[in-house]
C-alpha cells in the first residue's frame, strides 16, 4: 500500500513542480522571456563576439567565439532562471511551507529542472543552427547524433549546475548577484571565447569544475567530427559535473533544511 | 520663484537624495551592473591581444559603455517599472510635481553611478592590460566620456517613459541588450555592419558619441566618414531629440493617466 503511494507521490511532486515552477519560482520563464532566450539572445551575443573577433583579427577567431557562445547562451535559461527558485519562494513567503511538506525533495527540486533543460535544450539548437547557417561554422558530416547527445549532456549539466546556485542562494538575501557572476564568468572561465590555456593557471582550475567549460568543449568535439573516444571522455566529464552539481544542491538544501526546522525560522537566510 | 518651480526643485533634490540614499543602503546592484562589462572588459581585451596597443582602448570603451549602460539606461529605464513593482506608480503620477523630475533625479544619480562603473571597468582592464592606457588626449577623452553616459541617460529617459505603457520593460531590456550593444558599435566601429543597419544605428544618439570618442582617443581610427566634429552634430542633435521625445511623451502619459484615473490598461 505505502509503496505505490510514495511513487504516486514521487511522480505527482515531480511534474506538479515541472509544470508550475515556470510560472511560479522559476526566474525570466514567461513565454516571451523563453522565445527571446531561445531566438534572439543566441543570434546577438554570436553577433557580438564575431564583431569583435573579426576586429580583432584572430586567426579562426570567429568561428572559435561563436561556436563557444552558442553554448555559453545556455546559461540564460539554465542557471540564471534556475538558481532564482529558492529566492522567489522566501520572497513568496511559501518557503515555510514547502519546507514541512512531505513532498519528495529531489523530484521537488529536480521536477523544477524539466522545463529549463528543455529550453536550455532548445536555446543551445537553435545557436548551433544560427552557427552553421548563418556564421558557416564547419559542421563534420555525421557527428549529428554526436552534437545531439553533448547538447542533452550540457542541458542537464547546466541545470544541475543553476540548481546548485539555488541551493546556495538559499542562504542568501538575493540569488540575483550569484546569478550574474555565472552569468557572465563562464564568458572568461569556460573557454567559449579564447583557449583556456591562455588564462592564468588558477583560473584555469576554476573554469575545469564549470560544466560549461566541458560542455563547450564535448560540442566544438562533435562539430569537429572527433573520434568516439574523446567524445565519451568529455560527455563523461560533463554528466560528471552535472551529478556533482545535482548532488551538492541537494546536500545544501538539505542542511538549510536541518537549520531552518531547528531553529524554527528562516528568516535569518 | 513659483511656488511650481520651487515643488520641482524640491521634487527632483528629494528624488535625488532618495536614489543615492537606496543606493547606499543596497549597493548590491552595482556588482549586476558591472560583473558584465568588467568581464566582457577582459573578453574582449583577451581578444585584442596582439592586435596593438590602441585596441585596448576599444575593450575600455567597450566595457565601459556596457557599464554605463547597466547603471544609466537600464537604471532609468527600470525607474518605472520600479515604480509599478512597489506600487508607488499611481501615487507620483498624481503628486503635483511632473513625474519627468521625479525621473530626472533617478537619471542624474544614475548617471553618476554609471560614471562610477565606467571607472571602475577602465581600472580593471588597465591593469590587466600593465602598461599606461595610450590616451591622445586624457582630458578631451574624459569629457567626451561624461557626454557618452548622457547620451545613453537621454535613451534611458525615452525608455522610461515608454515603460508606463507597457509592461515589457524588462524583456526590452534583458533580450536587447546584446543587440543594442551591437546597434551602437559599442566595441566596434558601426561602419563594420552591414550598410543596411546603419541607419537603424543612427538613431540612437550613443552610436554618434562613441564614433567621436573613438575619433579623439584612437589616432587613425577609421568611423564615419563624416568625421568627429558631424559626430558631435549627430550626438547632440539626437540627444536633445530624444530629450525631446521622452518630455513629450511624459506629458501624454500624465493626462492618459488622469484621465483614465488607473494604470491597469497597461
Amino acid at each position: 500500500m505505502t509503496e505505490p503511494a510514495l511513487r504516486s507521490s514521487f511522480t505527482r511532486t515531480f511534474w506538479v513542480n515541472a509544470i508550475f515552477a515556470p510560472r511560479t519560482s522559476l526566474g525570466f520563464m514567461r513565454l516571451d522571456f523563453v522565445l527571446g532566450t531561445i531566438f534572439i539572445i543566441p543570434l546577438t551575443q554570436m553577433t557580438f563576439f564575431a564583431f569583435v573577433a573579426s576586429l580583432s583579427g584572430t586567426p579562426g577567431g570567429v568561428a572559435f567565439v561563436v561556436v563557444g557562445n552558442a553554448v555559453a547562451t545556455v546559461t540564460y535559461s539554465s542557471v540564471f532562471s534556475v538558481c532564482q527558485t529558492t529566492d522567489n519562494e522566501k520572497e513568496a513567503g511559501t518557503m515555510e511551507h514547502l519546507l514541512v511538506s512531505p513532498a519528495n525533495r529531489f523530484a521537488l527540486y529536480f521536477g523544477r529542472g524539466l522545463i529549463p533543460v528543455l529550453a536550455s535544450l532548445a536555446t543551445v539548437a537553435v545557436a548551433i543552427v544560427y552557427a552553421v547557417t548563418i556564421f558557416h561554422v564547419p559542421f563534420a558530416g555525421g557527428s549529428v547524433g554526436d552534437l545531439a547527445v553533448s547538447i542533452t549532456l550540457t542541458a542537464f549539466a547546466m541545470v544541475g549546475f543553476g540548481l546548485l546556485l539555488g541551493g546556495v542562494a538559499l542562504y542568501l538575501r538575493t540569488s540575483i548577484i550569484l546569478g550574474n557572476i555565472f552569468l557572465f564568468l563562464g564568458l572568461l572561465l569556460s573557454g567559449a571565447n579564447f583557449p583556456l590555456s591562455v588564462l592564468p593557471l588558477p583560473l584555469q582550475y576554476v573554469g575545469d569544475l564549470l560544466p560549461l567549460t566541458w560542455g563547450i568543449s564535448a560540442v566544438r568535439a562533435a562539430l569537429a567530427g572527433a573520434p568516439l573516444g574523446t567524445m565519451l571522455t568529455l560527455w563523461g566529464y560533463v554528466a560528471l559535473c552535472g551529478i556533482v552539481s545535482i548532488g551538492l544542491s541537494m546536500a545544501l538544501w538539505n542542511t538549510f533544511e536541518r537549520r531552518a526546522l531547528s531553529t524554527g525560522s528562516i528568516a535569518r537566510f | 520663484m513659483g511656488a511650481s518651480t520651487y515643488s520641482r526643485r524640491v521634487s527632483l533634490v528629494a528624488v535625488l537624495r532618495l536614489s543615492v540614499l537606496t543606493f547606499l543602503a543596497d549597493p548590491q546592484w552595482l556588482v549586476p551592473s558591472l560583473i558584465a562589462p568588467v568581464i566582457f572588459g577582459l573578453v574582449s581585451y583577451e581578444l585584442f591581444t596582439g592586435a596593438g596597443p590602441w585596441f585596448v582602448l576599444y575593450a575600455i570603451l567597450g566595457a565601459g559603455m556596457m557599464s554605463m549602460w547597466g547603471q544609466t539606461l537600464y537604471g532609468s529605464g527600470w525607474a518605472t517599472g520600479q515604480d509599478r513593482h512597489l506600487g508607488t506608480l499611481e501615487p507620483t503620477l498624481t503628486a503635483p510635481t511632473p513625474y519627468v523630475y521625479v525621473v530626472l533625479g533617478r537619471v542624474i544619480w544614475n548617471t553618476v553611478a554609471g560614471l562610477f562603473g565606467g571607472l571602475i571597468v577602465f581600472v580593471v582592464v588597465a591593469i590587466t592590460y600593465g602598461h599606461p592606457i595610450p590616451l591622445a588626449n586624457p582630458l578631451e577623452f574624459l569629457l567626451m566620456f561624461v557626454f557618452v553616459i548622457v547620451t545613453l541617460a537621454a535613451v534611458g529617459v525615452v525608455f522610461a517613459a515608454a515603460y508606463v505603457y507597457t509592461r515589457y520593460a524588462g524583456f526590452v531590456q534583458n533580450v536587447g541588450e546584446f543587440a543594442f550593444y551591437i546597434g551602437t558599435g559599442c566595441m566596434f566601429p558601426v561602419v563594420l555592419l552591414p550598410f543596411w543597419s546603419n541607419p537603424i544605428s543612427l538613431v540612437l544618439p550613443p552610436t554618434w558619441a562613441l564614433d567621436a570618442l573613438r575619433y579623439l582617443a584612437i589616432p587613425g581610427y577609421q568611423g564615419f566618414g563624416w568625421g568627429f566634429w558631424w559626430d558631435m552634430v549627430g550626438a547632440v542633435g539626437t540627444t536633445l531629440l530624444y530629450l525631446g521625445i521622452a518630455a513629450s511623451v511624459f506629458r501624454r502619459v500624465e493626462r492618459h493617466v488622469l484621465e483614465a484615473g488607473d494604470l491597469n490598461d497597461w
